[in-house]
């Protein structure tokens, strides 16, 4: 390779600090999952607040998922304690449907 | 012929009858049978309670040693389970038979009235068989929570898929980071930098941004400002992204970004790459749509496979840029190339304007974007990671390469026109938008004025700015004057 001929590339003086990319140009590059990834929480947060109140089961199953669905797809920028409250949310609407009614869960067919 | 049908519906009715003790064989002991037929047939045997219990205690010899025998057929049969009516007086044909005639002539004629009737509707009563079925609710068995079993391994699946996918990408990611670390320390003075500790000592390590992303800041070259390297992997600690690339096929992606300072690059726009990627970047890269106008070209003309297209700002730059070891390179590795893009004037996609924004030409940058394809298209191990070296020597190969790059003279003359003929456009087109800004600034620099001179107290002050202001208006006009008559008399 050329560059074993040349002296040696690097310069200490010439290093710059890492800056994390500003979101303003960020959003258009990535791909669009981040909207698909909000509306997941919320959906999430939606269908847990259903399985408690009208205590449908398959309410608060459909809401664990979603809740662990937005969290593996999740952002390290994004509000860890966001995440946390809507898993244990989720949980919770379950535990709270079968305490209720400790029936199985009768599947809609 | 009552009896023949009764009978017919009595073996069905005596397997399920025998599967019921098999899968609930504890539940019959808490059963009380004699109330529990009581409440569910109050027709003919309610009044008789007592009674019977001595046929539901001989009743119940009955079964068991018929169930030992029998029970391996039956094995799931608690879809109907009988109740305990029929297990009560309808066990075995024959000898419920002849336990009832039995029963019956134990008991005084005298003493209970109407047993005659008992026998009689005893007989009418086989007919009707009603089978009712234990209501979910009242099943103590396992078997009745599948829904709920389903989900939970589903769950488990899900966190399952979700340690391994996290585990194969940080693996990857190391993977590529030790093949390449020699190159890259060897070049570069900081290796990794997240941009939070004080000084500026290489972290010697990726950045893991989130389960599939991993960065790195590499910096302190000749030829350029620094250097980010982008791993972006497949969203393997996903299930549901999982299964979508059973159906749609997509690979790991390597991106570099490299920014480079005025002097080490001359002015020139040029890309290549895959031609489904060359369209769409012509399409949303600023740079690329308002400077490279023309459809993506083949680069047969240098040797190059045909999978690749060129955008290039003019003919001169391609020649430049694609020197014999650059062809080379591209050539051996042109399934792992998605694009290569070199800019002066690079701003990123382009935005989209809304009405009333504010209109400077973006900021632009020198930059040379890499993306690369990681092969394996998803099922890639570690080991494919070494194949990607050979490109990253390509990249540090350019960045040597575009410093001594310099246009001639012409094509200088013509980067330049390009570029006034950009910005033209663009100021033009924002002309108008300019415009409606300066009235408004106007009118707000008045208002402010005005609102001076009405704040100030003193009546003799005031009077002084006012007239300053008016001596200042009546100047703007005569100014304005005198701009339109020189106007008319230069176009005469």
């Amino acid at each position: 390779m050329s560059s074993n001929n040349m002296a040696d590339p690097r310069r200490q003086n010439k290093i710059l600090r890492y800056k994390p990319p500003s979101t303003e140009t960020n959003p258009t590059l990535e791909d669009p999952t981040p909207d698909y990834m909000n509306l997941l929480g919320m959906l999430g947060m939606i269908f847990s607040m259903c399985g408690l109140m009208l205590k449908l089961k398959w309410c608060a199953w459909i809401a664990v998922y979603c809740s662990f669905i937005s969290f593996a797809n999740s952002r390290s920028s994004e509000d860890t304690k966001q995440m946390m409250s809507s898993f244990m949310l989720s949980i919770s609407a379950v535990v709270m449907s079968y305490l209720q009614n400790p029936q199985p869960m009768s599947p809609p067919w | 012929p009552t009896m023949r049908s009764a009978y017919l519906l009595l073996i069905p009715a005596l397997l399920l009858l025998l599967a019921l003790p098999v899968s609930r064989g504890r539940y019959n002991d808490d059963f009380d049978d004699g109330e529990d037929l009581a409440d569910f047939d109050d027709n003919d045997f309610a009044e008789f309670e007592d009674m019977n219990d001595d046929p539901a205690a001989e009743a119940e010899t009955a079964p068991p040693p018929r169930v030992s025998p029998s029970s391996q057929p039956e094995e799931d049969e608690d879809e109907d389970e009988a109740t305990v009516e029929l297990e009560d007086g309808q066990d075995g044909f024959e000898d419920s038979e002849t336990q009832d005639q039995d029963i019956y002539s134990k008991y005084d004629q005298e003493e209970f009235e109407g047993i005659g009737d008992m026998e009689k509707t005893g007989h009418s009563m086989k007919d009707p068989l009603i089978i009712h079925t234990v209501p979910a609710h009242l099943q103590n068995s396992w078997e009745s929570y599948y829904m709920e079993i389903l989900m939970v391994t589903g769950l488990l699946a899900y966190i399952m898929n979700y340690i391994i996918g996290k585990n194969k990408n940080s693996r990857l990611a190391q993977a590529w980071f030790n093949s390449h670390r020699e190159l890259l320390e060897s070049n570069f003075a900081l290796v990794g930098d997240d941009g939070t500790s004080k000084e500026a000592v290489s972290t010697g390590k990726l950045n893991q941004e989130n389960e599939h992303i991993y960065n790195l800041w590499c910096s302190g070259r000749v030829c350029c400002e620094g250097m980010l390297i982008q791993l972006k992997f497949l969203k393997r600690q996903d299930l549901l992204n999982v299964l979508a690339r059973m159906m749609r096929p997509a690979c790991d992606q390597v991106q570099i970004k490299v920014t480079l300072n005025d002097e080490d690059m001359d002015t020139f726009v040029f890309a290549i790459g895959t031609k489904k990627a060359m369209a769409r970047l012509q399409k949303e890269m600023q740079d690329l749509s308002e400077f490279c106008g023309d459809k993506p070209k083949s680069g047969a003309k240098y040797g190059l496979p045909d999978s690749l297209a060129i955008l290039s700002e003019m003919g001169e730059v391609t020649d430049g840029v694609m020197d014999n070891k650059m062809v080379h390179y591209i050539t051996n590795h042109a399934d792992k190339i998605e694009s290569i893009h070199f800019s002066d004037q690079f701003s990123g996609p382009k935005v989209m304007q809304e009405e009333g924004q504010p209109l400077k030409l973006p900021e632009t940058k020198k930059t040379l974007l890499f993306t690369f394809n990681v092969p394996g298209m998803g099922n890639t191990s570690p080991k494919d990671m070494d194949t990607l070296l050979p490109l990253m020597n390509m990249v540090i190969y350019s960045i040597d390469k575009v410093k001594k790059l310099r246009l001639n003279r012409e094509g200088k003359q013509k980067a330049d026109r390009n570029r006034a003929r950009v910005e033209e456009n663009f100021l033009k087109q924002t002309h108008a938008q300019r415009q409606e800004a300066a009235q408004t600034r106007r009118e707000e620099k008045k208002r402010a004025e005005k609102e001076r001179i009405m704040n100030e107290e003193d009546p003799d002050r005031q009077r002084r700015l006012e007239e300053a202001a008016q001596r200042r208006e009546q100047k703007k006009i005569e100014k304005k004057q005198m701009k339109m008559k020189q106007i008319k008399v230069k176009a005469m």
